[in-house]
């Protein structure tokens, strides 16, 4: 299948959305206290699908909830029943605009754990029933180092169209899957199909973006350098500031440990699935009290190998796709880029 | 809904009192077309939910050679294991999922000698394996079992320990830590008695064992003493489980699940994981 590209304007993308928030079932991110969030919105002046990305938590949540109810169950007197949850309201067609190149790229490392053995059909479903629409990002923000990780960020096909800034106020909106193609033929009606320039400008852009990186670094070698480094004393030091607020895994697009939960009332009951993170003292502490991670270095080293070697081996991809949200998120300044760089000496 | 998590409602059918904290539950699905899909291998584990305390991981203590109910021993050692020790009654409901993770290498143990090195609760996943083994007698040669408690109090399943007994195919030896009055079996740990008392042929044996983490610690340098191979030795590990699927990330050991690749190890495989557990 041949993917097609679409030039227009500003303005032509702002009529592009409000027919889109109109027609679909529509997340973008929206505005509150100071943050960002995917949310469902009905007009376009309601969201900022430019949200900057050091504020905006990631896709994440519309795909794995911070807290997804399991089952309901109910003791009578006939004995207890498991009841359905009402309808998985994350289920349903929809689409969402404002993505990130990091942020849609995550799903598809999130999908290599849901997908294998035990196939995740809830998660699945979401991602089925999605049309990923991304923004380009022009410029690099503080913490970002999406280009230095193992992927192409040129040619990422984790997003089903995306949204590139061209030069002399072009904007493009460019095909990336199957799925994306057929949405902009029915959604993409009145706009124009790019000529062959577009492809140039849109290189163009890219290394200007691509230039203005502050954080760089060699995925390879750092992969190789951490393989070996499960003794390292650097651990101790990187953690010793920490906090264990988990703040990092809460807003990590990548961390996807949970915990399963149960809240009871007289002989009614709720079962939770809900974020959980690594960094937990009681993470890994079993009945009886024994912990094979017990101090606060440990739960770091596990963190950082299970990012930078465990994942990878396991399903040949890193666990951190480096947006940052981590860095820019903690209240004690520790940078996941800082921790690998100085471990991997 | 999380489809995955959803579990499957069982019946307390008995509860056996094993020790002063372990009792025996034993279940059958209440729903019999779950029962006859449920099928599982000896060192397989369930996720068993007293609904409203919350979920813990337990093996499946019994032999699915021996069908229509299973068991699962568990010790009050925490917050849900103390709540079901407390709350749940004979004919109580449960929720339970599985069976899940990896079992004993069956195929690699037949034609072999067995033996069985327990100690406390870790007979509990032998149990199964025990069962299973007798129920299949022809395909073993020689089949021991060495079983340590810290007191005679301790020892679990005593009733199947008497059958044992009596089945002149097995040979049953039985430890406790120190001396008791009625006591008329053997003394000591159990890594002492497994080179005093049983010191074991190694050629064509294969050593399962389980227990606290102590009495493995001391019984794998007894058994490398003893001069068996890393490769012969397997026994089933102990790690704080939730999902028992590979996705919520607790019982990782370096790039292994042990809920999938596990629970069950050689010693070998052991070794090569990174030193965390």
């Amino acid at each position: 299948m041949n993917l097609t590209t679409y030039s227009t304007d500003p303005a032509g993308l702002q009529a592009f959305y409000e027919a889109i928030i109109s027609a679909h079932d529509t997340y973008a991110p929206v505005e509150k206290f100071g943050k960002f969030d995917f949310t469902r919105v009905d007009s376009l002046s309601t969201c900022n699908t430019d949200s900057p990305i050091p504020k905006t938590m990631s896709v994440k949540p519309l795909f794995f909830p911070k807290s997804a109810k399991v089952m309901k169950y109910k003791a009578t007197s006939e004995g207890t029943e498991l009841t359905d949850t009402e309808e998985d309201p994350l289920a349903g067609k929809r689409v969402v605009l404002g993505v990130r190149h990091c942020d849609a790229r995550s799903l598809q490392v999130l999908d290599a754990v849901y997908k294998w053995d035990y196939v995740d059909t809830d998660y699945g479903k979401r991602r089925e029933n999605t049309i990923l629409i991304s923004t380009r990002c022009n410029e690099a923000s503080t913490h970002c180092f999406c280009t230095s990780l193992d992927y192409d960020v040129e040619q990422l096909d984790a997003f089903d169209v995306a949204v590139i800034n061209g030069l002399d106020e072009k904007v493009y909106l460019q095909a990336r899957t199957e799925k994306g193609e057929t949405f902009l033929k029915e959604n993409a009606t009145g706009l124009a199909v790019a000529n062959g320039s577009a492809q140039e400008e849109m290189k163009k852009q890219f290394e200007k973006f691509a230039s203005s990186f502050r954080l760089k670094m060699d995925y390879t070698e750092i992969n190789e350098k951490m393989q070996g480094q499960f003794d390292s004393p650097e651990f101790e030091d990187v953690s010793s500031n920490c906090v264990s607020c988990n703040t990092c895994a809460f807003v990590c697009p990548t961390c996807h440990c949970f915990k399963i939960s149960d809240e009871k009332l007289r002989d009614e009951g709720v079962r939770y699935k809900s974020y959980d993170s690594c960094n937990n003292v009681y993470f890994t502490l079993m009945a009886g009290g024994h912990n094979p991670r017990p101090v606060k270095y440990r739960r770091w080293r596990q963190r950082a190998m299970h990012k930078f070697v465990y994942y990878k081996e396991r399903f040949g991809v890193n666990l951190c796709i480096g947006c940052g949200k981590c860095t820019t998120s903690c209240p004690v300044n520790i940078s996941i880029f800082e921790v690998v760089n100085k471990v991997a000496k | 809904m999380e489809q995955l998590l959803v579990p499957m409602i069982c019946t307390v059918e008995k509860i056996i009192q094993e020790t002063p904290d372990v009792r025996t539950y034993r279940l059958k699905f209440r729903d019999e077309s779950l029962a006859e899909k449920f099928d599982w291998f000896p060192g397989q584990f369930v996720e068993f939910s007293l609904l409203g305390s919350g979920e813990c991981t337990f093996c499946i203590a019994s032999s699915a050679t021996r069908k229509g109910t299973f068991d699962c021993s568990i010790k009050r050692a925490g917050i849900v294991t103390a709540d079901i020790h407390r709350d749940l009654d004979e004919g109580d409901v449960v929720g339970i999922r599985g069976p899940y993770g990896n079992w004993f290498p069956l195929e690699d143990l037949k034609g072999k000698n067995l033996l069985f090195v327990g100690g406390g609760i870790g007979l509990a996943p032998l149990r199964s394996l025990i069962q299973y083994a007798i129920d299949n007698r022809n395909d073993y040669a020689d089949f021991t079992i060495l079983y340590g408690a810290r007191t005679s109090a301790d020892l679990c399943y005593k009733e199947e320990i008497d059958e044992w007994k009596n089945n002149k195919s097995l040979k049953v030896i039985l430890t406790i830590d120190k001396p008791e009055d009625t006591w008329k079996e053997n003394v000591g740990v159990v890594p002492k008695i497994l080179e005093e008392v049983v010191n074991p042929i190694v050629e064509n044996t294969k050593v399962i064992t389980c227990g606290p983490p102590i009495m493995i610690k001391y019984t794998l340098m007894s058994l490398d003493k003893l001069g068996f191979d890393p490769k012969d030795v397997v026994t089933t590990l102990e790690m704080k489980m939730q999902c028992g699927l590979g996705k919520c990330g607790r019982c990782n050991i370096g790039s292994t699940y042990v809920c999938k690749d596990g629970p069950v190890f050689t010693y070998e495989d052991l070794s090569k994981l990174p030193d965390e557990f």
